[in-house]
């Protein structure tokens, strides 16, 4: 009753508006679905932010160039986010995401400078190390019940300490073909960007074909129904942080392939970067959604705004205070479209 | 469907491009001069990280303001609010392509080499500023050596400590720059036996993390000689814990920067030495020499560029300032 008589209320406000097109059934329908997905709700944003700034900068904005480096700048942080997302989904996160780039990459570029280590073996080392620290990570999370929060900022230090410990003030001359892995281009476009779409593309699949990775769904939901149904949850969330720690080797690799150098300043602030992007991309610290596609929307989106911020010259000073009112204000417009549209 | 397969792999296999071999020297000229003719929208952009560092702020960024007043020229200052290299090198690939008249650039890391070089052969006009960056193609740079920043502390430490003593210093560890200038204060004390290094670590230029350490290192040597700092943050993190330990001149301290808490600190004798940049002159004549080269200001042949050289200076080293208590009155009387 109290519902008919607000849809009453709302229909009379829309008429007034001369907007009463929005409470056809059908439409409201399609609203709601593109309302209830992040990822819909998200792309549009960012089609209407394109278009915008396309006329707005029309020489300097809507260019290959221009749209290729926004994808490059991405890549790392959309690598990682992939990985962080897959922990969120199943209601954890790991702060130590952005020492290990910076460790993955200083170790691997240690072991060709110093020791003339062969460019797979290195790579093969550094993602390896790279593995363990997730590894240690999960264990004492998963079986040892330590917080993921506690557990994951102690290990962000240790980490960077190594990073600092193997490059002191960095490592410069890497071999030409490892910085081809990062510097080479397919059409035209750098490779970490192929990269990244390759990582989309694989975990998309896994988390919506495989049963195995479809259970941080259940895991995130509801972790002690999960557990009684005989998923493994200490076994899966361990698997997570393992998962989510060699994406971040992967992405330090590729940073350093692409620098041409090792800094152990990589990946500084890039943990919470990722979180938001993450967040944005539909995923929620509680756990249990959250979709692949969604990381590499959120990151688009942030990057979309730093590269606008820059053509448009805004200072440092504003740069972060903008993205993070912009943020703010996109995920409260969709929340309060949600609760308007999708209940109804 | 197999057909399609091989077509696909055969394109997408040549039409891969493996980076140059080695970084192209003969584009270091390339087009600059070619935009002196169409100057339109004339704008200098200025890219550093951690951009909001009250330092650059107040000497770099308000030196780079003032002569865009004074020229009446459009400037930028861009950059990460965090030291982030990376990030500064994603701004710098984002301003090029947006092709401003003029590219100032904080040399932060040798990392930054590679997108320097790209914007030389984009055809604008680059200079590097505070730390020169090794294997790139500037057109020119203006700022410190590192290494004599580090070798005066260490030999204003060793007059003060007479040549005896336990030393801890601090600074950002990782920094290129500033482990340099480690490099020349270490090299100065490796002549003196009697000089024990208790400790080398990182304060993350926080001021509150200099005095945490100091305050730990003073209790687990309570016979600490002496302190050197590198970063900004460093010398009143460490004059902070010090004075606390009621150990103010006794633990002698030399540091870097000038800001008027540094100069205070010197004033009432907690600090010794400070170890000043001109950083004014850094982005002053920084932007001077781009506007220069774009305007042809002295220009040395017919065409500089097909000469294969430029109009302005390739290196430019602009000096220290020694500040003890026997000057520090004129600095503090010139802010």
């Amino acid at each position: 009753m109290n519902c008919r008589w607000q849809m009453q209320r709302r229909k009379i406000f829309y008429r007034w508006l001369r907007i009463d097109f929005i409470y056809d059934p059908k439409k409201v329908s399609m609203l709601s679905k593109v309302l209830e997905e992040r990822i819909y709700s998200l792309s549009i944003l960012l089609v209407v932010v394109v278009v915008t700034a396309s006329f707005i900068f029309p020489a300097t904005f809507p260019t290959f160039e221009n749209f290729s480096q926004i994808l490059l700048n991405l890549s790392i942080d959309t690598i990682v986010a992939v990985g962080m997302m897959m922990l969120l989904i199943s209601g954890v996160f790991d702060l130590s995401v952005g020492s290990i780039v910076a460790f993955a990459g200083c170790l691997t570029a240690y072991l060709m400078h110093f020791y003339q280590l062969p460019v797979p073996i290195a790579v093969s080392i550094g993602l390896l190390a790279s593995l363990i620290i997730g590894w240690i990570n999960g264990y004492l999370i998963a079986y040892q019940g330590i917080n993921p929060m506690i557990q994951t900022l102690a290990m962000m230090g240790i980490v960077r300490g190594c990073a600092l410990l193997v490059s002191g003030s960095g490592i410069q001359n890497l071999p030409y073909w490892f910085n081809a892995i990062g510097q080479s281009k397919l059409l035209n476009i750098q490779m970490p960007v192929w990269y990244m779409l390759i990582t989309i593309a694989v975990f998309t699949f896994l988390c919506t074909k495989t049963i195995f990775f479809r259970r941080y769904y259940y895991i995130g939901g509801n972790e002690k129904a999960a557990d009684l149904s005989g998923i493994r949850v200490k076994r899966m969330k361990m698997i997570a942080f393992i998962f989510s720690a060699g994406l971040a080797g992967v992405a330090g690799i590729l940073l350093s392939s692409r620098l041409g150098a090792a800094l152990p300043t990589m990946g500084r602030g890039l943990e919470l970067r990722v979180i938001t992007a993450v967040i944005l991309g539909g995923a929620s610290l509680s756990g249990g959604i959250g979709k692949i596609p969604g990381a590499l929307l959120g990151a688009v989106f942030m990057g979309l705004i730093a590269n606008i911020m820059v053509i448009s010259r805004i200072s440092g000073y504003w740069q972060e205070i903008i993205l993070g009112l912009i943020l703010i204000i996109t995920l409260w417009a969709d929340k309060a479209l949600q609760k308007r549209y999708v209940s109804t | 469907m197999r057909s399609v397969l091989f077509i696909t792999a055969f394109i997408v296999v040549f039409s891969c491009e493996l980076p140059p071999k080695h970084a192209t020297q003969q584009n270091t000229y390339s087009r600059a001069t070619d935009t002196i003719t169409q100057i339109i929208n004339e704008e200098y952009v200025m890219i550093t990280t951690a951009v909001t560092m009250p330092m650059y702020v107040n000497h770099d960024q308000a030196a780079f303001k003032k002569w865009g007043e004074k020229m009446g020229v459009k400037v930028s200052i861009l950059g990460p609010a965090e030291w982030d290299v990376p990030a500064q090198i994603n701004t710098i690939e984002e301003v090029i392509g947006t092709k401003p008249t003029g590219l100032l650039i904080n040399g932060t890391d040798p990392a930054i080499a590679q997108v320097i070089n790209k914007a030389v052969a984009a055809g604008i006009p680059t200079v590097v500023y505070d730390s020169d960056v090794p294997n790139c193609n500037r057109h020119a740079f203006l700022g410190t050596d590192w290494y004599q920043i580090g070798k005066m502390q260490g030999e204003e430490m060793v007059k003060l400590i007479n040549g005896n003593g336990k030393i801890a210093y601090m600074g950002i560890l990782g920094l290129t720059n500033m482990e340099a200038g480690f490099q020349g204060m270490l090299d100065v004390f490796k002549k003196y036996p009697n000089i024990e290094i208790v400790g080398k670590y990182d304060d993350k230029a926080n001021v509150e993390e200099a005095a945490k350490i100091t305050a730990d290192v003073l209790s687990a040597h309570p016979d600490l000689a002496g302190l050197c700092g590198f970063d900004s943050n460093s010398g009143p993190g460490m004059a902070l814990a010090v004075k606390e330990a009621g150990k103010a001149g006794r633990v002698k301290i030399t540091t870097v920067d000038w800001e008027p808490e540094h100069l205070a600190l010197v004033k009432e004798g907690t600090i010794q030495l400070l170890v000043g940049q001109k950083r004014e002159l850094f982005t002053w004549y920084g932007a001077q020499f781009l506007y220069d080269m774009v305007h042809k200001t002295n220009a040395l042949s017919n065409n500089d560029r097909q000469a294969g050289i430029t109009n302005i200076p390739q290196t430019i080293n602009t000096g220290l300032l020694r500040i003890t208590k026997e000057n520090i009155e004129q600095f503090i009387k010139h802010q």
